[in-house]
């Protein structure tokens, strides 16, 4: 297991400069339909992408969109942080990227349906501000693609 | 609306998003285990719950640990990485020595994910980018104008050794994967080497973040 205090003090110290005040007024929606009729988006900041697409920068506030219906195991990573662990998304995309997961889910009926679009951005070496105009971008998307519920991983 | 998981407590009760799951498990692992879908179904069900509270935000801590495996339990690495720095007449023979004893691995381990690699962001193959880096430190210089190319060379090359280590079916514990390649094989020294004359030059130090994580480049110093 994990936790900030089983860390080096060096490494406490450096995620600790990751903590930043919310951004902009709190935002809350409460749930006022199931679960089980919800159209679900997955959102990820792993640096994810398929092997052809552009890969990620050194810093870089771009997102790469990944169609619900290719084959989630051609996904590579580019991310730039080199502080995490990378062998358990090699042996298994569903750790970090939950798409099968999901896809159980729908098919189970536990949620209502995905999106025909999820996306990844890569969440290192800029403030949460940079990555702002993207996120608006995104948001329009998903509400084009009528989704109604988002599920975050970070790495 | 959204829900999700967060890794590092502070930072999220920190930015305060609507709804988030903390998890204890280690960074790069979000849902907890890989090739466990129950397991990873218990996390997200939890993190779906939180859509039914009437207030926010939620930041709620997930209670269930990921299972600790112990290394005697892991598979063996399948290569043994006895040389030592000083022992190495050339970095351009070492390195493709030692690509080339991984490589059978590399394949093995891709046949048993039924294709999955995660190799394949640099144009060139794991081998020429071995001996690009055996150029760079031979003769001493730096990829300042491929800096693009050198860092999908950098993670290439070392999905391509974790790939390999962990060829065989089995569950592996990170820490001990990261330790072999940073403190036993050639090329995580070339890299490490690499670093450090990356550290070194002004324009190229902040670069040097993503070639080595601080934790290897502490070990190194410590060893030295």
């Amino acid at each position: 297991m994990v936790r900030l205090k089983d860390l080096s003090e060096a490494e406490q110290a450096h995620l600790l400069t990751k903590n930043d005040p919310p951004l902009g007024p709190s935002a809350w929606n409460r749930l006022n339909q199931n679960i089980n009729t919800l159209r679900f988006a997955l959102i990820t900041t792993a640096g994810l992408h398929f092997r052809d697409d552009l890969a990620f920068e050194f810093a870089d506030a771009t997102f790469r969109p990944i169609a619900g219906d290719e084959n989630a195991d051609d996904l590579v990573m580019s991310h730039s942080s080199v502080n995490f662990d990378k062998s358990g998304f090699a042996e298994d995309v569903n750790l970090v990227f939950p798409i099968e997961r999901f896809r159980e889910l729908r098919d189970a009926g536990k949620i209502g349906s995905l999106a025909d679009i999820h996306y990844s951005f890569m969440g290192a070496g800029l403030e949460p501000a940079a990555y702002e105009a993207n996120a608006v971008q995104v948001a329009g998307m998903l509400k084009q693609d009528k989704v109604d519920a988002v599920f975050l991983t970070p790495v | 609306m959204t829900t999700g998981i967060s890794l590092i407590r502070e930072n999220t009760a920190s930015m305060q998003p609507p709804r988030a799951l903390w998890v204890s498990f280690p960074l790069g692992r979000p849902l907890g285990k890989p090739g466990d879908p129950a397991f990873q179904h218990r996390v997200i069900s939890a993190a779906l719950d939180l859509l039914n509270r009437n207030d926010g935000p939620v930041l709620e801590d997930y209670q269930e640990d990921a299972p600790q495996i112990e290394i005697e339990h892991a598979p063996a690495c399948p290569v043994t990485f006895a040389k030592k720095t000083s022992d190495i007449e050339g970095w351009t023979e070492a390195l493709r020595a030692e690509v080339e004893a991984l490589k059978p691995w590399h394949d093995l381990g891709r046949r048993r994910k039924k294709g999955r690699t995660l190799v394949g962001l640099s144009s060139l193959s794991v081998m020429d980018n071995a001996l690009k880096f055996a150029d760079l430190l031979e003769n001493n210089e730096l990829p300042v104008t491929e800096l693009k190319w050198f860092k999908a060379a950098l993670e290439d090359t070392k999905v391509f050794y974790l790939e390999a280590i962990t060829a065989q079916p089995g569950a592996y514990e990170h820490t001990y994967i990261e330790q072999i390649f940073w403190s036993e094989t050639l090329m995580g020294k070339a890299m490490l080497a690499l670093h450090e004359r990356f550290s070194d030059d002004d324009g190229l130090s902040a670069f040097a973040r993503i070639m080595a994580p601080r934790s290897a480049v502490s070990g190194a110093k410590k060893r030295t």
